[in-house]
């Protein structure tokens, strides 16, 4: 992790307030699972774990929450649309990763979508980021948005599709960066302008308006391109 | 010459011989019209009740074959049911005004033409249309000739009404009906000329995939044979890195060589799942993702896609990812896998015919490979 800094000014590291999850998974080898790579990350803590959703929406407000797509047979995209509106960060993971299932989770309103099979290293990076409202982009979603042929999908730089393109094909990013002979901070910026993109193409959620603010803040976007950038950073207004 | 190009000659054949039918129909109803019927009317010009309707009578017939020939060469859109109702009024007309004892003459000329004039309006209509007001026709015919016919003459009149339906209703049906089997044949003819031309290039297609496969299986062949003499003759040992992969690569290449000949939605896909599974009996666990819809590619693309990932992919050890994605002008397919024996830091990329580009990299954490197809 390059950044350390949460929205609302909580940091992490030793000593400080550490990122709450809670875990949503039918399946308690796979709850297991993930809550132990969870905990054995010392920036995380994992507050609550259930079956179902009501089950860590009465516990404690967690900073994430981690929760599979499949629950007890049925693809919980609803419950994605109803945290996400009540402001809560949805990082969505399953083994179902067709690029529509991932696009359609990600205009419910998640913050991101993690293939199961994409392991620690991702779901770490992918939780941390999206505490902190910045966009991470694991391989699955590149290959989500980088197939995407829907006729409302974001327009996508040439450069942007590209880093996109060898992100999802699991090079390191010095491979992309060596690749598109770009720095490997460049190829971050392009991976997150598009995960904005798709952010701001979204469903209107609060957790957006704090993810558009911190692209802002990081210089990702610059906010005359999205036009009135106070009412959209604010976050008692809904992104249009 | 391709089913396709076969079915459109054969559209063509049939296409003439209607046009064929279309000008006979008119000919024969505008040469009655003038040949026929003007010099009836100027004959019985004298004697009509009211000659001007006679005449009115025919102009009126010529404006409806003006419009029905322009329908049957041009598509013109003409109202056929208010132009066949014109028809029929000039036809009661004329019996109206036809002198009695006439009947059965060149004045009451309309009664003969109808069919043919009805003919141009109903051609590609069905015969049901064509054969109702024929027998309107006669109808009216019959209600003239007993108003006019008297007691002495009725039977005989009677007998010459049926001749002169006969007649006159008889021909205009033969020429729909012959124009009608007439398509009907060139149709038939032409779709199993077509379907006959699809069977031979299907089979010349197979032939010609057939000997080129057994081309490439002999040369695919030949190394894994040299490289399984080398094994039974100890020259080669199971136990070395580059034994175990020349193994591998035969093995990938032959599975995909199989692979290609198999009718399935997504060839592409296909091959290179034959190519993941023998990666994966040689236990090395292999990711094969694929994004977008495959568009229909050629197997000489295919080939040029897949085949270097098959190389790479046989040097694969611990584990391995294939990425496809698939858009209508453009399919790139890549791996990804640990680096293992090799130069550190290796990179190098070539155009192959412009169509599918290759590009490989090697550092000392990964192998990458990538194929890209771009529609010209």
């Amino acid at each position: 992790m390059d950044a350390d800094t949460m929205a609302g000014g909580m940091t992490y590291g030793s000593g400080a307030a550490r990122v709450s999850v809670a875990i949503v998974d039918d399946h308690p080898v796979v709850l297991e699972g993930v809550r132990s790579w969870l905990s054995a990350d010392p920036r995380l803590e994992v507050v609550a774990t259930g079956d179902n959703v009501e089950a860590v929406r009465s516990a404690a407000r967690a900073d994430v929450i981690l929760l599979d797509l499949r629950l007890h047979g049925r693809m919980a995209v609803d419950e994605v649309s109803e945290l996400s509106a009540a402001g809560q960060r949805v990082v969505v993971y399953s083994e179902h990763h067709e690029p529509n299932t991932i696009l359609a989770v990600l205009d419910a309103g998640a913050v991101a979508f993690l293939a199961k099979h994409e392991g620690r290293d991702h779901c770490v990076e992918t939780v941390l980021a999206a505490a902190a409202d910045r966009p991470y982009v694991p391989p699955s979603l590149a290959g989500a948005m980088v197939g995407d042929r829907r006729s409302s999908r974001p327009a996508l730089s040439e450069k942007e599709r590209e880093a996109l393109l060898l992100w999802f094909q699991s090079m390191s990013k010095a491979s992309v960066a060596k690749r598109m002979q770009i720095s490997e901070h460049t190829v971050k910026q392009y991976v997150d302008r598009a995960r904005i993109k798709y952010a701001r193409a979204g469903r209107p959620a609060a957790t957006k308006s704090a993810l558009l603010a911190r692209a802002i803040e990081d210089g990702l976007i610059r906010p005359e391109e999205i036009g009135t950038y106070r009412s959209y950073a604010s976050p008692d207004r809904p992104l249009p | 010459m391709s089913a396709e190009r076969l079915l459109r000659a054969g559209t063509a054949v049939v296409a003439t011989a209607d046009r064929g039918g279309r000008i006979a129909a008119v000919g024969i109803a505008f040469g009655w019209h003038f040949a026929v019927n003007v010099p009836g009317i100027a004959s019985g010009w004298t004697d009509y009740r009211v000659p001007w309707a006679s005449a009115a009578g025919w102009v009126l017939f010529t404006v409806v074959g003006v419009l029905a020939t322009a329908r049957l060469f041009y598509g013109f859109a003409v109202p056929v049911i208010p132009l066949l109702t014109v028809l029929l009024i000039v036809d009661v007309l004329v019996i109206a005004v036809t002198p009695d004892g006439h009947m059965f003459d060149t004045p009451n000329w309309a009664w003969g033409t109808i069919g043919w004039f009805a003919l141009l309006l109903l051609y590609d209509r069905g015969m049901v249309a064509l054969v109702t007001v024929l027998a309107l026709n006669a109808l009216f015919g019959l209600v003239g000739v007993v108003a006019a016919s008297t007691e002495a003459q009725g039977a005989a009149d009677l007998s010459r009404f049926v001749m002169y339906i006969y007649g006159t209703g008889v021909l205009p049906i033969a020429l729909m009906a012959a124009m009608g089997v007439l398509r009907d044949t060139a149709e038939k003819a032409a779709a199993t000329e077509a379907a006959r031309a699809a069977l031979e290039s299907e089979r010349l297609g197979a032939v010609h995939a057939q000997r080129e496969r057994q081309d490439r299986l002999g040369i695919v062949s030949e190394a894994a044979g040299a490289l399984l003499h080398d094994l039974a003759t100890g020259r080669a040992d199971p136990a070395d890195l580059d034994v175990q992969r020349a193994c591998a690569l035969a093995a990938g290449r032959l599975r995909r060589l199989i692979a290609e000949s198999d009718d399935v939605p997504d060839p592409l896909l296909h091959e290179l799942r034959a190519c993941v599974d023998v990666a994966e009996r040689q236990g090395v666990p292999v990711d094969l993702i694929a994004v977008g819809e495959l568009p229909t590619l050629d197997v000489a693309i295919r080939r040029r896609l897949a085949e270097p990932l098959a190389a790479t992919l046989a040097t694969a050890r611990h584990w391995a990812r294939v990425t496809v994605v698939a858009q209508p002008d453009e399919v790139v397919v890549s791996l990804t896998t640990p680096a293992t024996a090799g130069p550190a830091s290796e990179s190098y990329s070539w155009p192959m015919d412009g169509v599918v580009d290759y590009w490989y990299e090697r550092d000392e954490e990964l192998v990458w490979t990538q194929t890209r197809w771009r529609a010209a």
